[in-house]
């Protein structure tokens, strides 16, 4: 029982990680139809820069993130405004093309830029934990899971309330409409992209305090954002806090009950029942 | 007419040709050729391999090269980057041999890689010396034309195994966790026996994917079910996954062993204090008593690598100056570059080495005692060999918050 509970608050937490991971690419993907592939590649430079951050200044890495968000974010506004707003009308096959293109690149500038060494970010806390009666939960997943829920609902008011999210979700819609009433839509695109790498700059500070970092973390990375995205739906930001826990708990109990090789194999196995049950995501809207 | 002439000047050509590459055999140099793992997610131990194959060819040539009949022969390398890809690396050792003609084949990084490339050097019957994977299906399969530097992966945990018995008060339920890839299943079934021989209970037994990141699920299971000693055989960034996760759990067996990073500065420097009392194995120690021909011996050689490269040569690097090594000296043997001999030469290796005694078994594959090493303050202690315990080591490990 007590390994039930114990396996259950670890799924959880991994959870909210996943969530963080995959906010970012659930943004894009919704409102600028893009399916980013590079995005694990960007969670990695994040986590690159929260560790350089960390490393040579001395700054932790939870105080770091608005600094690697805003950095990120930078980055992100560029490369859509540069590159990606040329083809954002284009066919799906050109965004996925060409973002799988950015994912080689800033892979393989990481391994120039940092060599293929394996780091961590490790402060004196990283490893600390809160004993609850039998079960021990990880202070730093517990901190990284209230970020992710933070953010997210941050994300979601921030759609919902705001002029600009407002003009996001607008031009999501009817692009056409949106420009009568004054939305510039290249603008827009470069903001609404690079809050979603800003969002993969704060997953990778994260998942450098939790994991360890190497350039070639991002494709696994991205595939396990897909599948959150997928599983719960892209309407809705709450839908990733329920997709990244759908994922997280799955995986932990398919590890405990019926081997530590089925972890992906259950994940993507309830990836392919969402798409067949509701194709739109938990928290989709039905067609 | 114009067609006669033209199959002339063809012959002619051809001739010419022909003279000119024989002519210059004579002076050629004899060429290596590899591909390794430069880039991609097993870059962090490939590039050990090209790092020591360069190191070596250099340190032979500047001695002057190597005596074939009676004429001083320098070596060159051909070295391509496989983007740890298996298939391309196959790819890559087709081209060596079918279009770049290189004289003799030194092998990748990794088991799997392993497996898979010494099925072209089999085919092609062209030797090949490789010191980057341990699986013992490597050598199952009667091939002729494959030879071992890395001691048998049943056996990477057989010194362990042994210590286990000798450590007071010695633990008796052991875990045993596996990647699932060629060299980590090796690995295990190996262990499985040996743990079974020495009278172990293994409480837990238990294959992962490989590349996994999430091992909360396992290490709540150790915490569960009170395994003492915990070995695991798997690659460097699932063992930093594990070791973090576990200090962040409050997993703290009395020892667990790992059968990757130990050895290796990099890992040290990325867990920092959290890699302490941790338990690996090395084949080789940079000791010297291991003389070598070309370097001195394994400690000089050590510092020279350190210096040029920047990083501590672990067994890896060893290893794969050992299979250079193994060449030069079987090439002298077999007084040229004919394939059958130089195999022949090889199968009746015994060099003394940095590496120690370089000699293949009949399978041809070479067989090291593993000596268990433990990091203790940030470097690492060699703890139990073949004669028993060395050094003292740090047994059991105190809980994470008691450090």
């Amino acid at each position: 029982m007590d390994l039930l509970a114990q396996v259950l608050i670890n799924g959880i937490l991994l959870g909210g990680l996943y969530a963080i991971m995959a906010l970012g690419l659930a943004l894009v993907w919704g409102v600028l139809n893009i399916v980013n592939l590079a995005h694990g590649a960007f969670i990695m430079l994040g986590a690159y820069l929260a560790w350089h951050l960390y490393h040579y200044l001395g700054i932790d890495p939870f105080l770091g993130l608005p600094i690697t968000a805003i950095v990120m974010f930078g980055v992100g506004y560029a490369v859509q405004r540069g590159i990606l707003n040329l083809i954002v009308r284009a066919p799906m096959f050109n965004t996925l093309l060409i973002t799988f293109g950015i994912e080689v690149v800033l892979t393989y500038l990481a391994q120039l830029a940092f060599s293929a060494d394996f780091r961590t970010i490790n402060p004196s806390y990283a490893g600390s934990n809160i004993a609850v009666g039998p079960v021990v939960i990880p202070t730093v997943r517990l901190a990284a899971f209230g970020v992710a829920i933070a953010l997210t609902v941050a994300m979601w008011l921030f759609l919902l309330r705001t002029k600009l999210g407002r003009a996001i979700r607008a031009t999501a819609q009817n692009l056409v409409a949106a420009r009568l009433y004054g939305v510039e839509p290249r603008h827009l695109y470069a903001m609404t992209f690079g809050i979603g790498i800003g969002l993969a700059g704060v997953a990778g500070g994260l998942y450098g305090t939790v994991s360890q970092i190497n350039p070639y973390i991002g494709a696994t990375l991205t595939a396990k954002c897909f599948a959150i995205a997928i599983i719960g739906g892209l309407d809705n930001p709450l839908g990733v806090i329920v997709g990244g826990l759908v994922l997280g708990i799955i995986e932990s109990l398919a590890i405990l009950y019926i081997g530590a090789t089925f972890g992906d194999v259950a994940s993507f196995g309830v990836l392919v029942l969402v798409l067949i049950v509701r194709p739109s995501g938990l928290l989709g809207r039905t067609a | 007419m114009s067609n006669r002439k033209t199959k002339l000047a063809c012959a002619l050509l051809a001739a010419t040709a022909l003279a000119l590459s024989s002519g210059m055999a004579l002076a050629k140099d004899i060429v290596l050729g590899a591909s390794v793992q430069l880039t991609g997610p097993s870059a962090n131990t490939g590039r050990y391999y090209k790092d020591a194959y360069e190191f070596a060819v250099d340190k032979i040539n500047e001695a002057g090269g190597i005596k074939v009949g009676g004429e001083q022969v320098k070596l060159a390398l051909k070295i391509y980057d496989n983007q740890s890809d298996v298939n391309l690396s196959v790819r890559q050792y087709t081209q060596l041999v079918s279009q770049d003609k290189v004289d003799f084949l030194l092998g990748p990084f990794a088991s799997n890689f392993a497996l898979a490339d010494s099925a072209v050097s089999e085919k092609y019957q062209i030797p090949m010396v490789q010191g980057g994977g341990a699986s013992d299906q490597i050598f199952s399969r009667n091939f002729k034309y494959i030879f071992g530097t890395l001691a048998p992966a049943s056996n990477y945990f057989g010194s362990t195994v042994n210590m286990l018995k000798e450590l007071d008060p010695a633990p008796k339920k052991v875990a045993l966790l596996y990647a699932d890839d060629a060299f980590d299943v090796s690995v295990a079934k190996g262990t499985r026996e040996l743990l079974k021989k020495a009278g172990l209970d293994t409480v837990m037994d238990e294959k992962y994917s490989s590349n996994a990141s999430d091992f909360n699920s396992l290490l709540s299971q150790i915490k569960s079910n009170g395994a003492e000693a915990v070995l695991v055989a798997g690659h460097e960034t699932e063992i930093l996954n594990f070791v973090r996760q576990a200090k962040s759990l409050a997993v703290a067996p009395k020892m667990y062993s790992f059968t990757v990073g130990v050895p290796s500065e990099d890992f040290r420097k990325a867990l920092g204090k959290d890699a302490d009392y941790a338990y690996g194995m090395t084949a080789w120690l940079p000791s010297a008593d291991n003389k070598d021909k070309w370097f001195g011996d394994a400690a000089q050689f050590a510092e020279a690598y350190k210096a040029k490269y920047g990083y501590e040569p672990d067994y890896h690097a060893a290893s794969g100056v050992a299979d250079v090594e193994a060449f030069a000296q079987a090439i002298v043997d077999a007084g040229g570059t004919d394939k059958a001999k130089v195999r022949d030469a090889l199968a009746k290796l015994s060099l003394d080495s940095l590496y120690g005694k370089i000699a293949f078994a009949e399978n041809g594959q070479i067989d090291l005692a593993q000596t268990v090493i433990q990091v203790q303050d940030g470097k690492v202690a060699a703890v139990y060999g073949a004669k028993g315990f060395i050094e003292k080591p740090k047994y059991p490990m105190p809980a994470w918050d008691k450090r």
